[in-house]
């Protein structure tokens, strides 16, 4: 009787943490929905100030660049390497060259860029803004008959969908080029076999599915980030919670949209 | 004086956790500076947010010259807000923005689109100088480089150069010491005395806010349970309203209360605050 009783309290805890966390998520949900309907609808009545899309563009853009580059390096270093080492017996080496220009391209350009991001610019952003939520200034701009949407929200998310592309699309230049070069170093593959190799399994398309991407994940990245920041209550304390809250919540969506692109744009 | 009603409380209620306001009604009139005063965490800061839509309550509403703040249009709420200035506990400026555009914020966007550059900073400067602040020393400065006491009085410049026909203030004197907290009482009253303001002051100093109301309100558990002259808040028999008014009454109530949970532990919650009240 008191097994029986035990597994029933269990699984009422569990059922009830399930709801909490559904809940929870619906309303993560709906704020988003409602903050991204703010977003479109200050850019349709040209609330947005240029000079602040300019200023955010400049620090999300300029301010990854370095960080963007040591990543791609080593994603074309490693995919060279890695591609290099299992080929070597039974496969044309040349075929590496279609492996990294297709890893790169498809999959470590735009991810490994927006992890960058999600650290560089989306805690930064939660951060900032969840500082303001508490130290009562996003209060202060409610009261002075401002909204907070596109003074906040839409410099922010205006300028990661312009940079990050852009930024992904850098990646992908020195993430190819790179591997290119480490593998003429370690493995003797000219430059002419790998660019022989990298035509061979070339589509135009991969280039729109990455920058494609890229737009979703600097879309997806402010906009989340944002939100977290905007919701932020309970000082420092809460600042700090909701900033890896955004930062995890970025991680799974990234993986998420990045999971769900091959079926949708590549079959 | 008018006895025109420009904010209404109807039977307001919010509830966090626990109930925050329980049924707060309350008229202020046009030109009038009334305090609203109460113990930490009674809902203070809370009906005065909701005054502008900051908190919106569970119940009741709260109405500007007549007009609901809750159920206005999107444009209305936004025309209502314009009209009200909030000087925020810790003035929350903008960390960002150097004290001329902290200050310039203020002002309605379409005045700062349309107001000539030098009006405008003609503008800023007499605000600033009528909180006692020397603009050329501060309107370039970020307020990280002010002092607490600085910060508020900019937070009040900010208020007054919209020239608004309602100003709230949240615990305006809160962390400064007795000179400072005297002069920002002063502007206060000096700012209602010229603009003729319709001013509401939550705040926890006693002295400074009988000097400079007309009525004084009391706080406790989400409930209004005193409004009144200051005269009328000297004079009351109310236990509570005598522990605010005179500290040797306060120190007694507190005096009680530690010696009832000392002696008593074993009573039931809630029973400390019966003491408490029951000096």
């Amino acid at each position: 009787m008191v097994l029986v009783t035990s597994i029933l309290t269990l699984f009422k805890s569990i059922l009830s943490a399930f709801g909490k966390g559904c809940m929870g998520f619906a309303r993560h949900v709906g704020q988003i929905s409602l903050l991204i309907i703010g977003i479109v609808r200050s850019l349709l009545q040209g609330g947005v100030s240029l000079k602040m899309i300019f200023a955010q563009a400049y620090e999300q853009g300029i301010g990854s660049l370095p960080l963007v580059l040591v990543t791609a390096v080593l994603s074309g270093i490693v995919t060279s390497q890695q591609g290099g080492y299992q080929f070597s017996s039974s496969v044309p080496l040349y075929v590496l060259g279609s492996v990294v220009a297709s890893s790169v391209v498809l999959e470590l350009g735009p991810v490994m860029t927006a992890f960058v991001l999600i650290g560089r610019v989306g805690a930064r952003i939660t951060a900032e803004i969840g500082t303001m939520a508490v130290s009562e200034q996003v209060d202060a701009l409610v009261s002075l008959g401002r909204d907070p949407v596109p003074y906040l929200a839409a410099p922010r998310v205006v300028a990661g969908m312009i940079v990050t592309p852009i930024l992904v699309g850098v990646a992908n230049a020195v993430g190819v080029l790179t591997g290119l070069v480490s593998a003429r170093a370690t493995m003797g593959l000219g430059p002419e076999g790998f660019l022989y190799g990298a035509r061979m399994y070339w589509h135009s398309w991969d280039l729109f599915y990455s920058l494609t991407k890229a737009f979703v994940f600097g879309f997806m990245i402010p906009v989340i980030s944002v939100h977290m920041g905007l919701i932020t209550h309970g000082g420092a304390e809460g600042v700090g919670r909701n900033t890896t809250t955004s930062v995890v919540f970025m991680i799974i969506t990234v993986l998420v949209v990045d999971a769900t692109f091959p079926p949708l744009f590549l079959n | 004086m008018s006895e025109e009603v420009t904010i209404q409380y109807e039977d307001v209620y919010k509830r966090f956790d626990t109930p925050v306001l329980s049924g707060v009604s309350l008229s202020v009139m046009k030109g009038e500076t009334i305090s609203i005063l109460g113990t930490s965490g009674t809902g203070k800061s809370v009906l005065l947010k909701t005054t502008i839509g900051l908190i919106t309550p569970d119940q009741g509403d709260v109405k500007i010259d007549g007009e609901s703040v809750y159920h206005s249009s999107r444009a209305g709420l936004r025309d209502l807000r314009r009209a009200v200035r909030y000087v925020f506990q810790y003035a929350a400026l903008f960390d960002s923005l150097n004290i001329y555009d902290n200050v310039a914020m203020g002002l309605d966007p379409e005045t700062i689109r349309t107001l000539d550059k030098k009006v405008m900073l003609d503008r800023i400067a007499t605000s600033l100088e009528n909180v006692n602040l020397d603009p050329g020393k501060v309107l370039s400065k970020l307020p990280a480089e002010l002092s607490g006491g600085m910060r508020k009085r900019v937070g009040l410049a900010r208020a007054i150069v919209g020239e608004p026909r309602i100003i709230l203030y949240d615990e305006p004197v809160t962390g400064l010491d007795p000179v400072n907290a005297a002069t920002v009482n002063r502007l206060i009253m000096s700012i209602a005395e010229r603009t003729k303001v319709t001013s509401i002051v939550v705040t926890h100093d006693v002295p400074g806010a009988l000097e400079m109301s007309r009525r004084v309100a009391l706080l406790d558990n989400g409930k209004l349970r005193f409004v009144g002259s200051p005269d009328e808040f000297r004079r009351s028999e109310d236990p509570l309203v005598m522990a605010f008014a005179d500290r040797t009454a306060a120190a007694r109530a507190a005096l009680k209360l530690i010696e009832h949970e000392t002696s008593d532990e074993d009573e039931e919650p809630g029973s400390a605050h019966a003491v408490s009240i029951g000096v």
